[in-house]
């Protein structure tokens, strides 16, 4: 009989604690937030945590910020019913019209955002965006190649450091995981325009490329922060860069990337534009438009310049940047400048054609 | 027959209710909820997955009308560039490390299994504690800890390169070999263990009768031993060499770009190269490799414990 | 003497594997107390990383909603499961419900990445034409329930299966009907069986990584899907520290799992020296 009963105990319990939890996680976690809540989807690294609490504080929000690593995965995800849920996007120039093209993105409403003005003038009414309408700049910068000193001490300065096994026969290296930038270079390297877009002047391209990837020290796909870290940590020798991210690297850890150098290549390389949209059915658009703004600010676009050391596409904010923004990594002079193109936008049959080059290399 | 006698009688109720036995009610109330949740949540979505597999890749890779066998040409190898072995090598080479894999795992579990057999009673569940638990950890940790041990400049990757295995500046990972080593890592435990059960219950008498005729310790163990832990055996494959052969993680994390898998070759179609129907198309050979070893290993596993039908 | 050889043989060879399997969580355990961020050499003993783990509100957010998740599913799938399993018992001789089992074993049968793969088409559909189930916390449970569901049915079928099937004519002789039975047979019974599903299903859910990382939204990070990411994102020293402790955990719960069977196997002996 006492058995009986402690058995019961211990039932009783079993099920008090299985319905509760249930009852409980059910509710789901956090199930009290009443701050509106804007959806960040953006690059690692990009947005600086102390403007993120401005905002927050100022705007009585709550910022959410989730993290890619290529355009390639932003352009995925959105496409998997990331319209519906995120509030900004940040893509490169030449994925605007794609996501247009997708439906992926709304039109902006200028009267939410007063501070359009600050733009400076080689931003506005840019041909990837007529008139401004999809997108608001955020930051921009140049891809280029970088690389440790030590272990690699006098690559060419040209895409022949990547494509030219001579240039580099035994460290480890990797390319970017973007089709377009790396055929552009592999372009570049055989005597065409960076904007090659032929179809035989890709498909020659496209072959370089498959060569590289056969070679024994090439470790892979990567872009960023990613790179860049596996560049400090030593596991590779050399690869695709953004200039602003190994800036701030070097600005973080200074010891750990003290031998890591970057350069332009001299037959061209990429510059680009990032800018801020707003996804099609994004649940806050409202609250969206209140941070395009916000950035827009002259104060908040250097603050944020200052944070990710790119460059600021904000003609009043220049006046607030820090003297490091003057370092050649940052600001190319004019002469390097020269050689910078933005990637081409691509219509819907010649993404379709790179799409599929791209493919056929990794199947190679 | 005498089963479901035994159940209507078990639930006590022996007229019909709405047309319906009450054996039928039973069974809709019990089972249905289980089985519709598997069936809706996942039967449904991998209709759709084979069903996309034949869809036209859009422009920005969602699939669209019409219907064709595009992506399967695809798979084949060919593209813009002619035709390129290289999708059916990844086919291939995920073939290969499953088989590599599975057997190294076989190798390594005989004679740890044998071994714990061997040790006191009372300790062997702890024994077999020891083997199980590093699986009980994150297979995300568990790569993670092979790429601390093998990147350029470790000790193993110094050694390997002195060996000549390797230049110098490399590491053991990415490549193939780290890939093996994670998959024999992952799945190690799971041969032990129904190897180990297969010992408990082997003849020791056959063993020594082999010995009695002058057989040599490999045609012992070829002859007496290998027979008596066909079941265990094939229970490890069936455990070990299918979800080999669906591994994500270990070749993303330890092959990097060069060593891919098939269920690396799938999840880049749907997150960053975004070519769904291609995806969808590998995913089918997935599949289908999968269903074929279940079956092959099932009716093997069956006539090696004597036609008795295996819970497994 | 050859059995002495083969002896010293299988001793080396478990001591060997037991250092292969240890030797990866081993080193991440150092290094996340090494000071310096890299794996080619050690400086000095460190505590930063763990400092920097603790004020990161992102994996504490992670671990909240994995075990929220755990839970969750693991409610479920253990109702759902036992009612399953249950069922499959009872009518384990019917010929019609033979495809039952194949059904069953489905979900332990799929690999990982098909599973997530197939989950993200169907829910990316649903919610384009429907506007339900958006990607996020309520899909990541559907899927994690569906694949918990097997274990749990399974664990329960074996158990009924020891059962002496005579307890349920005694039921009936005693007048029970269904409900009765079910409450004062059937659960009592099945409870350690229902309570190791449970937990089996939470430590599947826990584990999880491919088909979390496929089927969540936005702001609903697990634990395994924040490592994964920082370990993509190249920020390893942090990730490190996380992973030790959890390295920390799994090995609490196997010291605890080696006492209790010793303490068990020591009773029995005790038991049998008193006979």
């Amino acid at each position: 009989m006492q058995g009986n009963k402690i058995r019961n105990l211990g039932r009783r319990t079993l099920l008090a604690l299985m319905g509760s939890a249930a009852a409980v996680s059910l509710m789901g976690p956090a199930a009290a937030q009443d701050k509106p809540t804007l959806n960040l989807f953006i690059w690692g690294q990009y947005t600086d945590a102390d403007l993120v609490k401005k905002f927050e504080d100022q705007y009585n929000a709550r910022v959410v910020e989730t993290n890619y690593n290529s355009l390639g995965e932003m352009f995925a995800k959105l496409q998997a019913g990331g319209d519906r849920q995120y509030d900004i996007v940040v893509p490169t120039n030449y994925y605007v019209p794609r996501l247009v093209h997708a439906g992926l993105l709304q039109p902006l409403d200028k009267a939410k955002l007063p501070n359009m003005k600050y733009l400076m003038d080689q931003f506005v009414d840019p041909p990837f965006d007529p008139g401004n309408q999809y997108v608001a700049p955020y930051q921009w910068g140049t891809t280029g190649i970088a690389y440790d000193k030590t272990k690699i001490p006098d690559p060419p300065q040209s895409w022949a450091a990547l494509f030219d096994p001579k240039a580099n026969p035994n460290q480890p290296f990797s390319i970017s995981t973007d089709p377009q930038v790396m055929l552009g270079g592999a372009c570049a390297y055989l005597g065409k325009d960076y904007t090659c877009s032929s179809q035989e002047d890709l498909i020659a391209a496209g072959k370089e490329l498959a060569k590289v990837k056969k070679r024994a020290n090439f470790q892979g796909f990567m872009d960023g922060t990613p790179m860049l870290k596996a560049l400090a940590r030593g596991n590779i020798a050399m690869g695709v860069a953004y200039n602003g991210d190994l800036a701030f690297n070097k600005l973080e850890d200074p010891e750990g990337n003290a031998n890591i150098a970057f350069f332009i290549p001299k037959e061209g390389g990429e510059i680009w534009l990032d800018s801020m949209g707003i996804p099609a059915n994004a649940p806050h658009a409202d609250l969206a438009h209140k941070w395009i703004n916000f950035l827009l600010e002259p104060e908040n676009g250097a603050q944020l310049s200052n944070y990710n050391n790119f460059g600021t596409p904000n003609k009043e904010s220049v006046q607030y940047l820090d003297e490091n923004m003057k370092d050649p990594l940052v600001l190319p002079d004019a002469e390097t400048l020269q050689r910078l193109h933005y990637t081409p936008s691509l219509s819907g049959k010649e993404q379709q054609f790179v799409q599929q080059l791209w493919d056929s290399i990794q199947s190679r | 027959m005498a089963e479901a006698v035994a159940s209507r009688q078990a639930t006590g109720y022996q007229g019909r209710f709405l047309g319906l036995g009450s054996d039928a009610w039973h069974i809709l109330g019990v089972i249905m909820p289980g089985v519709l949740w598997i069936v809706v949540f996942l039967v449904v979505p991998m209709l759709l997955l084979v069903g996309i597999a034949f869809m036209t890749n859009g422009p920005y890779g969602l699939p669209e009308q019409p219907f064709t066998l595009d992506a399967f040409r695809q798979l084949a190898g060919f593209g813009l560039l002619g035709w390129g072995p290289g999708n059916l090598l990844v086919i291939l080479r995920t073939l290969w490390q499953t088989a590599l894999a599975t057997l190294l795992v076989t190798l390594i579990s005989y004679p740890v299994a044998y071994y714990v057999t061997t040790r006191p009673p009372a300790l062997q569940p702890i024994l077999l504690l020891l083997v199980v638990a590093p699986s009980w950890s994150n297979q995300v940790i568990r790569a993670m800890g092979w790429m601390n041990l093998l990147a350029p400049g470790t000790p193993l990757s110094t050694l390997a390169a002195k060996l000549g295995l390797i230049a110098p500046e490399l590491g053991l990972f990415p490549s193939a070999f780290a890939v093996t080593l994670g998959l024999v890592y992952d799945f190690l435990p799971f041969m032990v263990l129904p190897l180990y059960a297969s010992f408990e219950r082997l003849d020791h008498a056959q063993v020594e009768a082999a010995y009695d005729l002058h057989a040599g310790p490999v045609r012992a163990f070829l002859h007496a031993v290998l027979p008596q832990t066909l079941p265990g055996l094939l229970a490890g494959i069936m455990l070990v060499g299918i979800p080999a052969f669906g591994m994500y993680v270990v070749p993303e994390l330890l092959g990097g770009g060069k060593s891919l898998m098939l269920g690396n070759l799938i999840a880049r179609q749907f997150q960053d190269a975004s070519n769904w129907p291609y995806g969808a198309a590998a995913s089918i050979v997935m599949i289908a490799v999968t269903l074929v070893g279940l079956v092959v290993l099932r009716r093997l596993s069956r006539r090696a414990a004597g036609g008795v039908e295996v819970v497994l | 003497m050859k059995s002495r050889r083969l002896g010293v043989s299988l001793r080396i060879i478990w001591y060997l594997v037991l250092f292969f399997l240890y030797a990866p969580l081993f080193v991440v355990v150092l290094y996340s107390f090494n000071d310096a961020n890299t794996t080619t050499h050690i400086t000095h003993f460190s505590l930063r990383w763990y400092r920097r783990l603790f004020g990161n509100a992102q994996v504490l957010d992670a671990l909240k909603l994995s075990i929220w998740l755990g839970l969750g599913s693991s409610v479920i799938s253990a109702v759902l499961g036992t009612m399953l399993g249950y069922g499959m018992y009872i009518h384990r001789g019917a010929r019609r419900l033979a495809w039952l089992v194949w059904i069953v074993y489905l979900p332990v049968a799929t690999p990982d990445i098909l599973y997530g793969i197939s989950e993200l088409g169907f829910f990316t559909d649903v919610h384009a034409r429907f506007g339900i189930l958006r990607p996020g916390f309520l899909t990541m449970l559907i899927a994690h329930v569906s694949f918990q569901l097997p274990f749990v049915a399974l664990v329960v079928y074996s158990r009924l299966v020891g059962l002496d099937p005579e307890l349920f004519n005694a039921c009936r002789d005693l007048y029970a009907n269904g409900w009765q039975r079910a409450r004062f047979f059937i659960v009592p019974t099945l409870s350690p069986a229902i309570l190791a599903g449970f937990f089996l299903s939470f430590t599947l859910s826990i584990d999880d990584l491919v088909i979390s990382f496929f089927t969540t939204g936005p702001g609903n990070t697990t634990l395994p899907i924040y490592i994964w990411s920082a370990i993509r994102k190249g920020v390893t020293p942090e990730v490190n520290a996380a992973a030790a402790i959890l390295i920390g955990g799994v090995f609490a719960a196997a010291t605890v799992a080696m006492v209790v069977q010793y303490m068990k196997a020591l009773t029995r002996r005790q038991r049998n020296a008193l006979l």
